[in-house]
């Protein structure tokens, strides 16, 4: 196994275990969660990225770039779920399945 | 000759959006006036049409404008001035109209502090020229329009759309971020211009970029409501107040077109047949758009269809041009974004306005249905007339915009001299006649004699609401009449995306 493999199999691995949390929990905290687990496969991707091509910096300061915009796109989520909780009283995705197609 | 014109055009609205929401808080705290947060916004947004004026005189004289700071660019084409003057001018008229319709809202000044900032970064995004910054500016779109759509945060309808959304979007943006990635490994670079050269030279048939283009179509995909990622797109168009359903529909969806273009233009080298592919996602935007829209009973979920199937037409034009390399598809296909945004955003803004009087206006947050609008107008027959017009314009009826751009789309269809392709143009005019069953429908209903309980108890139509619908319906009907108003616009948006897709 070398460096490159390793990282392959974490991107690999983190990306199955963000879709399959995204597909099977039903707590909003948890897709949440399931949401941030799939955007750190992206934050590796990237740093990988980098090494592979020469330029660890670059890929680098792409991934903490990464952070900070997916840091807001939490904070979101996690206003929406506390509004949620409130108005709904209960964080359960299946009691936010009103509005028809 | 300094080229920051790039930097006012876009900075201008993004530093108005602090400035919006700290002086109408102050000003409401301090003296009590609640209305300086439109005012100040309603400026920051008309003085942003100064640096875009400029910029395209400089951009007519000296072609494509470049900025350069360190390393990261922004470069101004045909296509980035296109995508900023829709975005300004709908911008600048939601404003005007929200005057009144968001008057006395919770957080009515976090409402223009968002709306100036999704300007500012949408301009950005057409800026972009790598390909990590294009993803910079579009969470930074999708962030924004995140709060906008939730913006009725005690209302459950509009959270359960701000949930679908947030999640479905950002699942998109990883993809795109995995595409980046991928790119980055395989080419070196992020510069959109040179991994275009770096592919046709030396990785035009690699793999892990075919796997990148893939990528970059399911993540913009699901932004642009590309048939199946569109669920996403009813809930949150008719959750939102009207006047960011005007903005969702108008504009949003077309910058994230934009942004699928670049990424994938970055991409032409590779060999896949990228135009074949969105006209196939034309074809099934059209007919999902039009079907699932037949069977809508709320004013604005059954709109918000509609802009499946015009998302439809545009990628219909740009797929054509794309495949066939003929400019006059490119052209059609902007055109189209264009004069949907005119449509739309006059629909939506019609519909809103009714809504408002009908149902807002009096604490009623419940949704406008098809059976509130019989005989409105009786009462209102100046919103029924424009809002008559912008459905006739998208069902593509003549002389409105709405036919002019149809038929250049379908023009440039037939210019190709493709059997299959004559077979798509004309399902694509079939299409159109259906989405008549529905848009006619709604006119008729409008002009019953009898009118609804809903209308007999309706408030009158303030005046400030009226001016950007009256604005927008001569807009429909002139560029109907004289499509060459917008060639200014048009042409280089065509050039640019010819010259990018090597064609």
């Amino acid at each position: 196994m070398n460096d490159m493999s390793i990282l392959v199999a974490g991107v690999i691995g983190l990306l199955g275990a963000g879709l399959y949390g995204l597909l099977a929990v039903r707590n909003l905290f948890q897709v949440i969660i399931a949401l941030q687990v799939l955007v750190k496969a992206a934050v590796l991707a990237l740093v990988m990225a980098g090494y592979a091509s020469g330029n660890l910096a670059l890929g680098q300061s792409l991934g903490v770039t990464v952070i900070v915009a997916d840091t807001v796109v939490a904070v979101i989520g996690l206003a929406l779920a506390v509004q949620v909780k409130r108005h709904l009283g209960t964080l359960d995705i299946k009691a936010l399945a009103t509005l028809r197609r | 000759m300094t080229q920051s014109i790039i930097i006012w055009l876009i900075w201008l609205p993004l530093a108005a959006s602090p400035l919006i929401y700290l002086v109408g808080r102050i000003s409401r705290r301090q003296w009590g006036y609640t209305s300086t947060a439109r005012w100040v916004a309603l400026a920051a947004l008309a003085a942003s049409w100064v640096p875009f004026v400029h910029a395209y005189r400089q951009f007519s004289a000296e072609g494509v404008l470049t900025y350069v700071y360190g390393s990261v660019a922004l470069r101004l084409d045909g296509l980035s001035l296109l995508l900023a003057g829709v975005v300004l001018l709908l911008a600048t008229l939601v404003t005007l109209y929200s005057n009144p319709y968001m008057a006395g809202e919770i957080g009515e000044s976090k409402y223009y502090a968002m709306l100036a900032a999704i300007s500012g970064v949408m301009i950005g995004l057409g800026c972009a020229a790598d390909l990590f910054n294009l993803w910079l500016w579009f969470e930074a779109m999708a962030v924004t329009s995140y709060l906008l759509v939730a913006f009725y945060r005690d209302e459950s309808a509009a959270l359960e759309a701000g949930v679908k959304y947030l999640v479905q979007s950002a699942v998109g943006s990883v993809f795109v971020l995995m595409g980046v990635a991928l790119v980055l490994a395989q080419t070196g670079t992020l510069d959109l211009a040179a991994v275009g050269t770096a592919v046709s030279t030396q990785f035009a048939d690699s793999p892990l970029l075919l796997t990148a283009g893939a990528l970059f179509v399911i993540g913009f995909g699901v932004k642009i409501a590309i048939v199946p990622m569109h669920t996403w797109l009813p809930d949150a168009h008719s959750q939102a107040p009207s006047g960011i359903s005007a903005m969702l529909s108008g504009v949003v969806i077309e910058a994230g077109l934009v942004a699928l273009l670049r990424s994938l233009s970055a991409l032409a080298g590779v060999a896949a047949a990228w135009g074949e592919l969105l006209i196939g996602f034309g074809v099934l935007n059209m007919v999902a758009g039009n079907l699932l829209a037949l069977r809508q009973t709320q004013v604005k979920r059954l709109l918000a269809f509609s802009s499946l199937a015009h998302v439809g037409y545009m990628l219909l034009g740009l797929g054509v041009a794309i495949y066939a390399g003929n400019v006059a598809g490119a052209e059609g296909g902007f055109f189209h974004l264009i004069s949907h945004g005119l449509m739309k955003g006059l629909a939506f803004l019609s519909a809103g306005a009714l809504l408002y009087v009908l149902h807002t206006a009096r604490g009623d947050h419940s949704p406008l249905t098809v059976s509130d609008l019989a005989g409105a107008a009786q009462r209102y027959p100046l919103v029924a007339l424009v809002f008559s017009l912008a459905l006739l314009g998208l069902g593509g009826l003549p002389p409105l915009v709405g036919f002019m751009s149809k038929w250049q789309i379908m023009a440039a269809g037939f210019a190709t001299q493709n059997t299959v392709l004559y077979a798509i143009v004309a399902f694509a005019a079939l299409n159109s006649v259906l989405s008549l069953a529905y848009y006619a429908p709604l006119v008729n209903m409008v002009y019953r004699r009898q009118p609804s309980t809903a209308v007999l108890a309706g408030q009158p139509v303030p005046f400030m609401m009226q001016i950007p619908l009256l604005l927008l319906a001569v807009g429909v009907v002139a560029i109907g009449f004289w499509p060459n108003l917008v060639n200014w616009l048009v042409q280089p948006a065509g050039a640019a995306l010819l010259a990018a897709f090597g064609g």
